[in-house]
């Protein structure tokens, strides 16, 4: 078992296309570059410790629908539903655009990480020229590129900015995604502050402030489960094993007193 | 686990018998139970065995030959087989891991014939098959199997009865070796028609087993190549009756073949059977 997963770059690309501005072309390879390295646990049955699994039920009757039978549906009023097909909705489907087209150029900072959704590395392919000079353009100008990619079956508005040397693209939310904060009810009532409360918090928030470091964070509770993974596996473990059922049992039983018995004869 | 035997399980909660819900594990646990009563009667002799994997409302299929998968374990006996004009891999059931076994390839009926794998033509059961033909009832096989019983009594032979599990009563006489099936066949015969004679439910020619109303003493099924439902054996009926040994004192008014079953039998101190081997008689013929 390995928990400490390294930290490997990805071996392949999940799309492959060109970065787009205006009539230049510049061809890149897009790879994944955010993991989700959290604990994950799988459900077991308690009693005999085999893993569960996930099955489709209809409501009316409680059976197990095959995927054949699955359909989607989109619920108009309460308990209302348009029924689609796969071939429907393929149909309409946005059309895998090859490239990312970059509209115009932004201040990095100026976009709020509330926009953020996945980050990907792009890579050059084939002409790493013309990547290398795009990579020197973005970091000399301290701009990023805002435009669109179109990944799977989504378009996202996108940002690619220089990251440690390299160009990253930035999938980012559509505006109608985010929750505006102005609409709490709370933010209407604050009141303006006195001003020695002011100055006392503006001298805290100078006091502490200092270089951003995300290796100083860690999440204790992986760490914790971790130990206790580490623990179980010295002393009691849950490992399926070979089901002895309640038949099996009664069997045995019953043989018991059968060989008793031959052996008398 | 212990390993108290070879036989891997499997498919334990396959229901056998629908109506009473009977599963695999149910069966192969009756055969685990009457195993020190039965497998006398199985040892040596060339099984036919009746499988209903898919429980008996379904085809079962009956089977002389060594299913595929037979274990190395098991004993098995080839003959050539006249009809089939090819060798037959018989299998032969001499201990209890091959009891297990067959319950488990859900070989619910367990036929034996009247001779041993090592003397194949020399009975040493002689097998008296008192057969019904509706309207007539199993009260009627009966009172035939008494009369059957006192006309044996009278030429010294002691006989042993068993229902068959389903409508009839098998009578049986063991022999002393050296009596050839046409031997006991003749004597079958014999008997037959003299009770014939006297009673006027009895028939006792093959051209005349599907009388109606009639109980057939059957004498042809004494050669080698037949069989009967072996004691203590299940029958795929719906009530899952056991062909069970009885006393000639339990043959009486009143008894029906459905109180011996999958759940009754085991639970029979009697052995009525038990000292059947021990009993060779020698025919007059």
């Amino acid at each position: 078992m390995n928990m400490e997963k390294e930290k490997k770059v990805p071996r392949r690309p999940i799309w492959t296309g060109s970065l787009a501005i205006g009539l230049v072309n510049v061809p890149v390879k897009v790879y994944p570059m955010i993991y989700d390295r959290g604990i994950s646990f799988r459900f077991l049955h308690k009693t005999d410790g085999h893993p569960l699994k996930y099955q489709k039920v209809c409501t009316k009757d409680n059976k197990v629908i095959p995927w054949e039978e699955v359909a989607k549906g989109y619920e108009v009023t309460k308990n209302e539903y348009v029924i689609f097909d796969k071939e429907e909705l393929e149909a309409v489907k946005p059309e895998s655009d090859k490239r990312i087209r970059l509209d115009k150029f932004v201040d990095y900072f100026a976009v709020d990480p509330v926009y953020f959704d996945r980050s990907y590395v792009l890579m050059p392919d084939k002409s790493a020229d013309a990547y290398g000079l795009l990579l020197t353009a973005f970091e000399k100008k301290g701009k990023a590129g805002v435009g669109r990619i179109t990944l799977r079956t989504k378009e996202y508005p996108a940002l690619v900015h220089a990251y440690k040397n390299a160009l990253v693209l930035t999938t980012l939310r559509y505006a109608y995604d985010v929750v505006d904060p102005r609409g709490f009810e709370e933010l209407k009532k604050l009141e303006e502050p006195e001003k020695a409360e002011l100055d006392l918090a503006v001298k805290i928030v100078t006091d502490l402030s200092g270089e951003f470091d995300i290796t100083e964070y860690e999440d204790n509770y992986k760490q914790k489960v971790e130990e206790l993974i580490k623990k179980k596996l010295k002393g009691q473990t849950v490992t399926p094993e070979k089901p002895v059922q309640e038949e099996v049992k009664g069997l045995m039983a019953a043989l018991k007193d059968t060989l008793k018995q031959l052996e008398k004869q | 686990m212990e390993k108290l035997t070879k036989v891997e399980f499997s498919n334990l909660e396959k229901i056998l018998f629908p109506k009473l819900e009977i599963t695999k594990a149910q069966v192969i646990e009756y055969y685990i139970k009457i195993a020190p009563k039965m497998l006398n009667f199985l040892a040596n002799r060339p099984l036919v065995v009746t499988r209903f994997p898919d429980g008996i409302d379904q085809n079962g299929f009956y089977g002389k030959d060594a299913p595929q998968g037979t274990p190395s374990w098991v004993k098995t006996v080839k003959f050539y087989s006249g009809t089939a004009e090819r060798d037959i891999n018989y299998i032969l059931c001499n201990d209890l891991d091959t009891l297990i076994w067959l319950a488990n390839i859900a070989a619910i009926e367990i036929h034996v014939p009247f001779s041993k794998a090592d003397s194949r033509e020399k009975p040493d059961l002689m097998f008296f098959d008192v057969d019904p033909e509706p309207p007539a009832t199993f009260k009627n096989a009966v009172k035939v199997a008494l009369q059957l019983k006192e006309t044996l009594d009278k030429v010294g032979l002691e006989s042993y009865v068993k229902t068959s599990g389903k409508k009839g009563l098998h009578v049986i006489v063991p022999i002393a070796s050296g009596h050839t099936f046409k031997e006991t066949r003749t004597f079958v015969h014999k008997i037959g028609q003299q009770l014939a004679k006297t009673q006027e439910l009895v028939v006792s020619e093959f051209k005349e087993t599907k009388k109606p109303g009639k109980v057939f003493v059957d004498y042809l099924q004494n050669s080698h190549g037949r069989t009967m439902a072996s004691p203590y054996s299940l029958r795929a009926v719906p009530d899952a009756t056991v062909s069970t040994p009885l006393a000639w004192s339990e043959v009486k008014k009143g008894i029906k073949p459905t109180e011996f079953n999958i759940s009754s039998v085991v639970k029979r101190e009697k052995d009525p059977w038990k000292k059947i081997f021990d009993n060779k008689q020698k025919l007059t013929v």
